[in-house]
């Protein structure tokens, strides 16, 4: 998956998320200090962020990133461990 | 001195009709929704009953609902939320965006400090419940179970970090508290089938005793957990209406061949309350007013009506008097009418004992099934409803009715003017209530 890609699909997520204006998406954003994400916010971004990638991120890598670049490297390295065998869904 | 209290708007998800007007048409019309149950749900058990009530699609962000409220919350509180947006609109009430970021509005014309809200519910958020449960169990557990038999394990990607939010009966209520900044009492009622009806009544006193001028009020209730297993508690009771080889004539309410009620994948009404002469002054002229309200309890058993309806009796001898009009003056009854061989056996005769023989009487279940607390409001929308329109639905397979009493037949035009609406829920919770001309 392209860098560009990976960039332009994780500012939506965080512009749908934490409904902020895309031109205050840039990779050294703080998701907490700078875009005002609270601990709820940045849950429901990492939940979205799997469902856009089709991937997992576990609580402790969630944990560390606290930019908009530190997602980006997130998904760029899931996305090169390839897609995850998703389990059967509720519904 | 107790105020006028009138319904201003009504909002509707159902089976059969996923907005109010939709859902009217599919009434008069006789259109009930009713299908086989998901052949997955067959992997886990036999069942006795094999129908159920499908909701059909709602497209929740055409209710400015967004993409992530969706993924953080029950649908019980969004069919609620679409719900109370078709209320307000009814009402001609602008909900204008106040909070872009939060997604919050605010009500045009009304003090949200005097708004409360009053919701019922039966099982609140229990397939989200559900749902984490089984990402708890199911998760560690997939790597090791055969390939084969990996399709039987249902369980979400993550365990949701607002389950919580998403379990409590509460998050329905909190919701539309929070979505219309109303401040005034926000409160859930859980009193089983009951709960919607019982809701709506709460709404009501406080509006009358003057606690808030306005109100969102109903019920709301989501009983799909993608394989079967709250059917499955109900199914096990032996309460679900059996197939009869024709699937659309197997849910047949006080008719001698009714089996059990058609379970509903589940359903909402949302209605808005006010003081009368606030909506007046708007220059709306309500749906109806509700006059009286009455509740009561049968002390007698956890899942079966008391054979004597005593408590019922009394109860709706209340709500006349607080209607203050005579028992004689109503004009249409709108049944409890599960379905259910015990309730249709009690129900009947005691509307035949209250009433004789002369007031109309349906039964909005054979054409929607039951969604437990969502049922009542349901219920009470079709009853202010008729009132209004001075028309009411048929009994969908009522060919041989288990008593002589005036059943609506077919689709008639009457002068509705007073109108009694019940529901009875499991643990013996009864409530009446009376909607008059407005």
């Amino acid at each position: 998956m392209q860098t560009s890609t990976i960039d332009n699909r994780v500012s939506k997520v965080v512009a749908d998320v934490l409904k902020v204006q895309p031109d205050r998406i840039v990779p050294c954003a703080r998701l907490r200090e700078d875009l005002g994400a609270d601990s709820l916010d940045l849950a429901s971004l990492m939940m979205d962020l799997e469902r856009e990638f089709n991937g997992s991120i576990s609580d402790e890598e969630a944990q560390k990133a606290a930019t908009v670049g530190d997602i980006v490297a997130l998904i760029s390295a899931m996305a090169s461990a390839g897609p995850t065998q998703a389990a059967p869904t509720a519904s | 001195m107790k105020r006028r209290v009138v319904i201003s708007g009504i909002g509707v998800v159902a089976p059969n009709g996923a907005t109010t007007e939709s859902f009217w048409k599919a009434c008069l019309d006789g259109s009930a929704a009713v299908a086989s149950i998901p052949a997955s749900w067959r992997q886990y058990a036999v069942f006795g009953s094999t129908l159920w009530a499908p909701l059909p699609a709602v497209d929740f962000s055409a209710y400015r609902i967004s993409r992530i409220e969706q993924m953080q919350q029950d649908k019980t509180a969004l069919l609620a939320m679409a719900a109370a947006e078709q209320a307000l609109a009814g009402a001609g009430l602008a909900a204008e965006l106040r909070d872009e970021k939060k997604n919050i509005f605010s009500l045009s014309s009304l003090d949200p400090a005097r708004g409360g809200v009053y919701m019922g519910t039966g099982v609140g958020g229990i397939v989200s419940f559900s749902q984490n449960q089984n990402h708890h169990l199911q998760a560690p557990l997939a790597p090791h179970v055969a390939p084969e038999a990996r399709e039987l394990l249902r369980f979400p990607a993550r365990f949701h970090p607002f389950a919580v939010a998403m379990t409590m009966p509460n998050s329905a209520a909190a919701s539309l508290g929070i979505r219309y900044g109303l401040t005034g009492p926000n409160t859930t009622v859980s009193n089983a089938c009951a709960a919607g009806l019982c809701a709506i009544g709460r709404a009501y006193e406080a509006i009358a005793s003057g606690t808030v001028d306005f109100a969102l009020c109903g019920g709301t209730e989501y009983l799909n957990d993608g394989f079967g297993g709250v059917f499955r508690a109900f199914d096990i009771a032996r309460t679900l209406v059996r197939d009869c080889g024709d699937a659309q004539t197997a849910n047949r309410p006080f008719d001698e061949r009714r089996s059990g009620f058609l379970f509903a994948e589940g359903g909402c009404a949302v209605l808005l309350l006010e003081a009368r002469d606030a909506a007046l002054s708007r220059g709306r002229t309500p749906v109806a007013e509700i006059t009286g309200f009455a509740e009561s309890f049968d002390a007698y058993s956890i899942m079966a009506p008391e054979p004597s309806a005593v408590a019922v009796s009394r109860m709706v001898e209340r709500a006349c008097r607080d209607a203050h009009i005579d028992i004689r003056d109503i004009d249409y009854v709108n049944a409890h009418a599960t379905g259910t061989l015990l309730n249709d056996i009690v129900e009947s005769a005691v509307i035949e004992r209250l009433f004789g023989r002369r007031p109309l009487v349906n039964a909005t279940k054979s054409l929607t099934g039951h969604a437990i607390a969502a049922s009542g409001a349901i219920e009470a929308a079709v009853t202010a409803l008729s009132v209004n329109r001075k028309t009411t639905h048929a009994c969908k397979n009522l060919d041989r009715p288990v008593r002589q009493l005036n059943f609506v037949r077919a689709p008639v035009t009457f002068p509705i003017r007073n109108a009694l609406t019940q529901s009875f829920g499991f643990g013996g919770h009864n409530a009446a209530m009376i909607v008059s001309e407005a």
